[in-house]
């Protein structure tokens, strides 16, 4: 399925990798990218899923994990897009300047449910950190799930599922 | 004398249990909830409890409410047993550090998911209650303080509450308890805003036309229809709660907290 096919309110399940990351490390790619380095993930055709996963418990792929508030990281929602990311994933409303951004570049912002995060960490299936380690929860980290559970909060046209 | 040890492991059972085992007073609206992710919602509590995984990835910061008995003798300062009753709990469960020591400049984790914040009010008597929240992030960044005129009246007053949550509530992981503190001066409002936080969603305030303004907010903010995960179906807020304390002539302060739809609190008592 192509990321512009997808309608607002379509709900999905999906399959796949997905690169976590959140507010600190977004900042810190961001320092990298503007200093005209080489960032340290490639996001070229990758979801950013925006959570920060508890930890670890012994013999299981990962801890508790869930999305978390996207509208904290609107201002760095075109660095993604350029950088190649072709959706994200979190929880809630975002700015009319995100819904920009999705328009612009036609990609897609995916809500999957908050508070969840025992069932969601059931529907992943490995982890690794790939950068920023001493951020901790903050880390950059690729994940695969299975069956994840996601409904298309803005389209790759603008259209949205929350109201004005 | 309360034993520190034995506060310390009541204590930590307690904060276990927030994070682990859903509300009964949650659980039994999720039940009859059946809109979008409703699959998903309820199984995650199954999983929690079978598994011991904690509801939500963001295990918070804990906020305690001390309220202490003139007469309690303690081993050491509350704050103290209470610091190291959540560093053990955080590092012997699966539950994230979200506590960064420096606010602003280098936000570096504790790695130990303390400070906790903790509220100590003196009371009558032998008695020790110590009730918590344990506050994610994300519907704590709702928290919000308006200073009103004084002369402003109770539609004001539920404008204000229904903007802000019809802008915001949708952030935070509805249904949402709603908390707010009138009164006192902007530090005590907000201080009651949390209070209200730990009460029972079947509570009322004592004061009739402040248990009737809770009512009708509760009841104007559900027709706001943001419901669960902000998607549109199912309640908006679980309960409104409000506390209220004198003010000064010139001033109204307004204080709303909300909570997310976990409502991760509890209360542990002593009896010296």
């Amino acid at each position: 399925m192509r990321i512009e096919d997808l309608k607002a309110g379509q709900e999905i399940r999906y399959s796949g990798k997905l690169i976590v990351m959140r507010d600190q490390a977004q900042r810190r790619l961001k320092e990298i990218v503007d200093r005209g380095e080489e960032p340290p993930v490639d996001l070229r055709g990758q979801i950013v899923f925006y959570a920060g996963p508890a930890k670890t418990p012994s013999g299981k792929p990962v801890g508790a994990i869930g999305p978390t508030t996207s509208a904290r990281m609107d201002d760095y929602l075109e660095m993604l897009f350029k950088l190649g990311a072709i959706a994200t994933i979190g929880k809630g409303k975002r700015s009319k300047k995100a819904i920009e951004a999705c328009k612009k570049w036609k990609r897609v912002y995916f809500v999957t449910p908050s508070g969840t995060a025992a069932a969601l960490s059931k529907r992943v299936k490995k982890s690794r950190v790939l950068a920023f380690e001493d951020l901790g929860p903050e880390a950059i980290y690729e994940i695969e799930v299975e069956d994840f559970p996601l409904i298309v909060a803005i389209d790759s046209n603008g259209n949205t599922i929350f109201k004005e | 004398m309360i034993n520190k040890h034995v506060i310390s492991e009541k204590i930590k059972k307690a904060i276990v249990e927030a994070n682990i085992k859903i509300n009964p007073e949650v659980e039994e609206i999720i039940e009859r909830y059946e809109g979008p992710f409703s699959d998903i919602i309820k199984e995650n509590y199954r999983v929690s409890k079978e598994e011991k995984l904690p509801l939500c990835q963001d295990t918070g910061i804990v906020e305690f409410f001390v309220f202490i008995g003139h007469e309690v003798k303690l081993e050491e300062p509350i704050e103290e047993t209470l610091n190291r009753a959540v560093g053990e709990v955080y590092s012997e469960y699966p539950f994230r550090y979200s506590v960064v020591s420096d606010p602003l400049f280098e936000r570096i984790n504790t790695g130990t998911n303390t400070p906790a914040i903790v509220h100590i009010f003196q009371v009558k008597g032998k008695s020790l209650e110590i009730r918590f929240l344990v506050k994610g992030g994300g519907s704590e960044n709702l928290t919000v303080l308006r200073m009103m005129t004084p002369t402003s009246d109770v539609e004001k007053v539920k404008e204000f509450v229904i903007e802000h949550i019809k802008e915001h509530g949708a952030k935070a992981c509805p249904p949402l308890h709603v908390g707010i503190g009138i009164g006192g001066t902007a530090d005590k409002a907000l201080l009651l805003s949390k209070l209200a936080l730990t009460k029972s969603f079947k509570e009322r305030n004592k004061d009739p036309k402040y248990a009737g303004l809770e009512k009708e907010l509760e009841k104007e903010l559900n027709f706001l229809g943001i419901g669960f995960q902000g998607l549109g179906k199912g309640i908006t807020v679980y309960s409104v709660h409000i506390e209220h304390f004198p003010t000064h002539i010139a001033t109204l302060p307004v204080a709303v907290s909300v909570d997310c739809y976990l409502c991760r609190r509890g209360k542990v008592t002593f009896e010296d």
